[in-house]
């Protein structure tokens, strides 16, 4: 236990200004980092955000990152056998049906769409046309039928032409193998096991999938992570970005100071950007607030609801010009005055007060 | 001295019967100065208001331009006018209550649990201004309360029907800035003035809003308020004219319309005339506030400058909080250029001597010292006192003639300001501050010279090159701030970085390039050497001789270890180990004590700050020293190829091309899939690129494998010391792609970038790929494409500087009030729990590694 750890020296003093710190020693590299998103080319050619423009990402807490990535492991029996593996991948790489059609008719007057998929393309897939029609079923309001063997026939009653061109361009963008929104997975090889690493993220419905390790799924998309795992997986999800991050780039950060920014943007069970529309613009004091951004707006709210600044914080102080409460002046030093009179020079001093 | 400490502020608004009791002059005449130049009574600038000429009395409190501080004045608007800033707010309000009885839309049993809803968020009481107790279901401090009032609104706001008077509720409108809308039909200001001050208090109180302090109907104005004229001084220009303040005008502005406004009424002019005429006095009010009101136009001064009104005043990087109050001006600091001294050491500063006599530290004058108060009294040259601050805080300058004057009143309490001398603390900073470490305390060192000085070894940290940098440079005044200077600020004491536990100084550049030269195996020194380069750390013993009668650089490094250091640890090439005090095996490099170096923490660890930073000075001088010896330089012979070398990077050159040239041929042929979230055009160009990109890996594999150390900007590379194998590849290989935005470059003329190239060439000398090296020399068409990718590169960098600078802004103002509590968790400025436990361990980062240190010597 942290507390019963004996105190060799190394521990944080208290009254340490940790955010400052972590702010600054998050700040200072980012100087030097790149402004590019990278692809890492070659085979796996998965797209991801790197450098700064990621760190800000994160930060802002995006509500969908610009490169979603997971990695997916699979279930202990299965990880070793490629031809297992291979058919978990099947069953999450999305492909659309335009992908598995050699062209289509549309009749707009009949409200008919019919689907003429090709064969070769399906057997790359190892799919046929049942199992495709059975999948476009689930669209909203279309009815499906197996005309032949490798055609499909969509019926859709719109109200208008436009709704029925409408319904008929979803249902060829409609997924029908894998999971919706993985646009590309790729089996890897770790040692022995293979994992699935994909560009796109969707882990409730790949959680579902047979073969998948449920517990060790990994996605870099923030709140997708809580939604599924909770706030907890959520702040370790934003600790560990960031330092990924900062490390591809060759830069050394203590863990605490990402943790503390992962803390800061998660502590209230939600997850909060850092910037005005987060931690910084929800700030008790009115002066913070004012005097970081979109100052008229605080003040003017502040006096309609009779705000009251208490002073705490550390921008309001610098602005009144009180001492800062934090580090040293954290600490207050109670003194007897009984004491000082013991004082030599003191007491003289007193002494000749009296006489007067 | 005992300040009076503020313990809170409370905003609210002002209510007219407020304004009146504030203002000292009702001001009646759209006017300022009369021909003679005097203020005319009832004008803008009354002397009532202030004054701020300085012949002027302040007709209300009597004073000087400088001793007054200024009064409200106000003025009375014929009609009432909407203030700008709260009609979002006045919305909510009309929103939330009854046209008809204006009441608020909710049943008595939703009131009771709104009240109860609301002050669940309340734990203590807030008392008043009177020390009576407020309420507190009016008030509103916490954010989640403001939350909570917005949910609330947002229910009012669908209420169809009045739970009290029944009266379904028309449909209110609301159009910016100032425009209300009932059932369609405009409100004038008067109207929505008076349903405001129809609403009860305590349906204003469900609201969150304190009656006592704000009643809505104040947020229609019927006077306003007139700040004092030294909030707004006018300006005489050369020609003796005036120009007042852009507030100044636009008060005018009011006061003229108010009049025609009131001239007209009387007059019984027409409706639309004086509609009219109350719009325009509404605009005039509105730009007063905020002059960047959207669907305003903006107001503007006759040179077609915009006026800055008070919201501008306020707001932004020159605003009065970022600007004015959060930046603080301070006195006793200097600034100059920088430049280096090898002289001083980490933990000095050289301070220019007409600075030093410049800069004065506190003597706080005591019973105890009253005898040396009185010597320094005495002096008539550097060091000397300046001033003399009296017990009631007055600043006497202190001169030849009044000593004997000083001196006689000289009591304990008085403090006298020194000049600067040797061995005083001052903070040492360099902008742009990214990190702590950016101020540290030093000892000044008073130098001849017009610059500050530094030994080299701590620019690192301030990031400082002296290619005419700047610093500056502050005294500490206080004695708790000395104190905090040289118990915490001093360099020695920053000896780790705080954001990783890593040395902030250490070996770098020359150093490392030297200690090559020194710790290599068979570096043999002669007598005279070896005398002369530890005579140059102060070392007057000699190591053990070799056979030959000559000193190995190993054992001339190893005399200014500790007598009981043992380490061991592996490098870049190979192992280095060290016992009692003496290196026996291994090259001192990068590793060992470079950033991070494992030996520099080692002894930091076992010997402390002071032996760590010693050593770290000793081994700069003595690696420079031998740097001087072994002729540590480069020329351009270091890059003329070997016929071996010349022939590989034509190989390598050709072979990239053509490997690049059958992935554009795929293309053409429509063979190249496509990458997953990109176009088939764009694979080609990312797969081209790393395609190139590999060209100049290659390349510097052939250079390691050929070049060796005796090869100095090789060595340089090699060591860590300045420079890298991808400079030696562009210099002597050839420069390989450029790349704009990580991508070949496109642009130019249309299909190519230059008419040399065929248009929509793919080939890679038509984008970008440089097949020449700088000893070469460019084609123009390579010239041309290095300019490109130069340009791209120069770009972003200005911009990462500006981003990355918002970035950090953005996470101080988020993390600032963050502290370590006493039980190691980690709090905020409202008392809110972070982390229960700081970084999960109560482990300070500056010491993470040393801990480790500490753990494996335990082991």
């Amino acid at each position: 236990m942290a507390t019963e750890r004996k105190n060799d020296g190394i521990d944080v003093v208290p009254g340490e200004a940790v955010g400052v710190i972590a702010a600054q020693s998050i700040g200072e590299p980012g100087t030097q980092m790149v402004l590019r998103t990278f692809h890492s080319a070659g085979i796996s050619s998965v797209i991801t955000t790197k450098g700064l423009p990621r760190i800000i990402e994160i930060v802002d807490a995006r509500k969908k990152p610009k490169a979603p990535t997971m990695e997916i492991a699979l279930e202990k029996d299965i990880e070793k056998k490629y031809e297992k593996v291979r058919s978990v991948w099947r069953a999450i790489e999305e492909v659309k049906a335009r992908q598995l059609i050699s062209s289509f008719d549309e009749d707009l007057k009949n409200s008919t769409l019919v689907l003429h998929l090709d064969r070769d393309k399906l057997n790359f897939y190892e799919t046929n046309g049942r199992l495709i029609a059975s999948r476009l079923a689930k669209q909203e309001g279309v009815h499906v039928e197996l005309v032949g063997p490798e055609t499909i026939k969509v019926k859709f009653k719109g109200k208008t032409v436009e709704a029925t061109r409408r319904a008929f361009i979803n249902v060829l963008g409609a997924t029908v193998i894998g999971v919706k929104g993985i646009m590309k997975a790729n089996i890897q090889q770790e040692g022995e096991s293979f994992y699935i690493a994909t560009f796109g993220s969707n882990m409730e419905e790949v959680m579902a999938i047979e073969g998948v390790d449920k517990w060790n799924l990994y996605s870099n998309d923030i709140f997708e992570v809580m939604r599924v795992y909770g706030i907890e997986a959520a702040r370790n999800l934003i600790a560990r970005e960031l330092a990924t991050i900062i490390d591809e780039e060759g830069f050394t950060v203590s863990y605490r100071h990402l943790a503390l920014v992962a803390d800061a943007m998660t502590y209230d069970g939600t997850i909060r950007s850092v910037g005005r529309h987060g931690v910084a613009g929800r700030k008790e004091s009115v002066f913070a607030r004012a005097a970081y951004e979109e100052t008229v707006k605080h003040i003017v709210n502040a006096s309609v609801f009779g705000e009251r600044d208490f002073l705490k914080g550390v921008a309001e102080n610098i602005l009144i010009g009180k001492q800062i409460g934090l580090g040293t002046g954290n600490v207050k030093l109670a003194m007897n005055k009984d004491d000082l009179k013991k004082v030599k020079g003191v007491r003289k001093k007193e002494e000749a007060k009296e006489k007067e | 001295m005992q300040a009076e400490i503020i313990d809170n502020i409370r905003f609210t608004t002002i209510s007219p019967d407020m304004i009146k009791k504030m203002s000292v002059a009702k001001l009646i005449v759209a006017d300022t100065y009369n021909e003679e130049g005097y203020p005319i009574d009832g004008g803008l600038v009354d002397q009532r208001l202030g004054v701020i000429d300085p012949g002027l009395k302040c007709k209300t409190c009597g004073g000087r331009a400088k001793s007054c501080p200024g009064h409200f004045g106000h003025l009375e608007l014929v009609r009432p006018v909407i203030h700008p800033e709260f009609s979002k707010t006045i919305y909510l309000l009309l929103q939330s209550t009854c046209h008809s009885c204006h009441r608020i839309l909710l049943t008595e049993e939703q009131v009771s649990d709104v009240k109860a809803a609301i002050k669940s968020f309340f734990v203590e009481d807030v008392p008043d201004e009177n020390g009576t107790t407020v309420d507190i279901t009016s008030l509103a401090t916490t954010i989640e309360d403001s939350d909570n009032r917005l949910a609330l609104f947002k229910k009012l706001k669908a209420v169809k029907k009045c739970p009290y008077c029944g009266t379904v509720q028309q449909k209110k409108k609301f159009e910016r800035p100032t425009f209300f809308y009932l059932n369609n039909s405009r409100m004038k200001p008067d109207e929505v003035h008076d349903w405001l001050s129809k609403i009860s208090d305590a349906d204003v109180k469900l609201l969150g809003i304190d009656p006592a302090a704000t009643r809505p109907e104040w947020f229609v104005l019927t006077t306003l308020l007139v700040p004092p004229v030294n909030v707004r001084p006018s300006i005489t220009l050369e020609s003796g004219e005036r120009s007042e303040d852009d507030l100044t005008h636009k008060l005018l502005d009011i006061i003229r319309i108010n009049q025609r406004l009131e001239q007209d009424i009387d007059a019984g002019a027409p409706q639309i005339i004086i509609d009219d005429l109350w719009e325009l006095l509404q605009y005039q009010v509105t730009t007063y506030f905020n002059n960047e009101t959207p669907g305003v136009p903006v107001a503007r001064h006759r040179s077609t400058r915009p006026l800055k009104t008070l919201a501008q005043r306020l707001k932004g990087k020159e605003g009065r909080l970022r600007y004015t109050l959060s930046g603080k001006r301070v006195n006793f600091s200097a600034r100059t250029v920088i430049s280096v001294d090898p002289t001083l050491t980490i933990n000095q500063v050289g301070v220019p001597l007409k600075i030093a006599e410049n800069l004065t530290t506190p003597f706080y004058v005591t019973l105890w010292n009253i005898d040396e108060a009185k010597r320094l009294i005495q002096r008539t040259e550097y060091p000397m006192i300046i001033n003399v601050i009296m017990k009631d805080g007055t600043r006497k300058r202190f001169t030849e003639t009044n000593r004997d004057e000083i001196l006689k009143a000289l009591e304990p309490g008085q403090i006298l300001e020194k000049q600067l001398v040797d061995n005083d603390l001052v903070l040492f900073n360099r902008q742009p501050t990214l990190h702590r470490i950016s101020i540290m305390a030093h000892e000044a060192k008073v130098l001849p010279g017009k610059t500050l000085r530094l030994n080299v070894s701590v620019a690192f940290p301030y990031n400082a090159d002296f290619d005419g940098d700047e610093m500056n440079l502050h005294v500490p005044q206080s004695l708790e701030a000395q104190a905090e200077a040289r118990y915490l600020m001093q360099p020695k004491l920053q000896f780790l970085s705080p954001r990783d536990g890593r040395p902030i100084l250490f070996a770098k550049e020359d150093e490392l390039g030297g200690m090559f030269f020194l710790t290599r195996d068979g570096a043999e020194y002669s007598k005279e050497d070896a005398c002369r380069m530890l005579a140059s750390v102060g070392i007057n013993e000699l190591p053990k001789q070799t056979k030959d009668g000559t000193y190995t650089g190993k054992g001339i490094f190893s005399m200014i270890l500790p007598k009981d250091l043992d380490f061991e640890s592996k490098t870049s090439s190979g192992r280095i180990a060290i016992r009692k005090g003496e290196l026996i095996e291994g090259v001192i490099d990068e590793k060992s004590m470079g950033g991070g170096g494992a030996l520099i923490i080692k002894i930091f660890v076992d010997y402390g700050p002071d032996v760590a930073t010693a050593i770290l000075a000793k081994t700069s001088r003595l690696a420079l020293g031998a740097a001087a010896q072994g002729g540590l330089t480069i020329s351009i012979r270091d890059y003329y190829n070997t016929e071996k070398l010349d022939k590989e990077r034509k190989i390598i050159a050709d072979q990239v091309e053509a490997k690049a040239m059958e992935l554009v041929q795929k293309y053409k042929e429509k063979k190249l899939d496509a990458l997953p979230g990109y176009t088939r055009k764009e694979t080609l160009e990312i797969l081209v690129m790393a395609q190139l990109e590999e060209a100049r890996h290659l390349a510097e594999q052939s250079l390691q494998k050929e070049l060796t150390t005796e090869n100095n900007a090789f060595l340089m590379s090699k060591v860590r010391a300045r420079g890298n194998i991808v400079n030696m590849v562009q210099m002597s290989m050839f420069l390989g792609q450029q790349a704009v935005r990580g991508r070949r470059p496109s642009r130019g003329y249309s299909g190519r970038i230059l008419p040399y190239f065929r248009k929509n060439s793919s080939n890679p000398e038509a984008k970008g790929y440089i097949k020449s090296s700088f000893f070469d020399g460019l084609s123009p068409t390579e010239f041309y494409m290095h300019a490109i990718g130069s340009r791209d590169s120069s770009m972003t960098k200005s911009l990462i500087t500006a981003v990355s600078g918002y970035l950090q802004r953005r996470l101080i103002n988020a993390m600032q009030d963050f502290y370590v509590d006493e039980n190691s968790s980690v709090k905020d400025a409202s008392g809110a729990l972070i982390q229960t436990v700081y970084g999960g361990d109560g482990v300070d980062p500056m010491k993470e590694r040393v801990a480790k240190n500490k753990m494996q010597k335990t082991a």
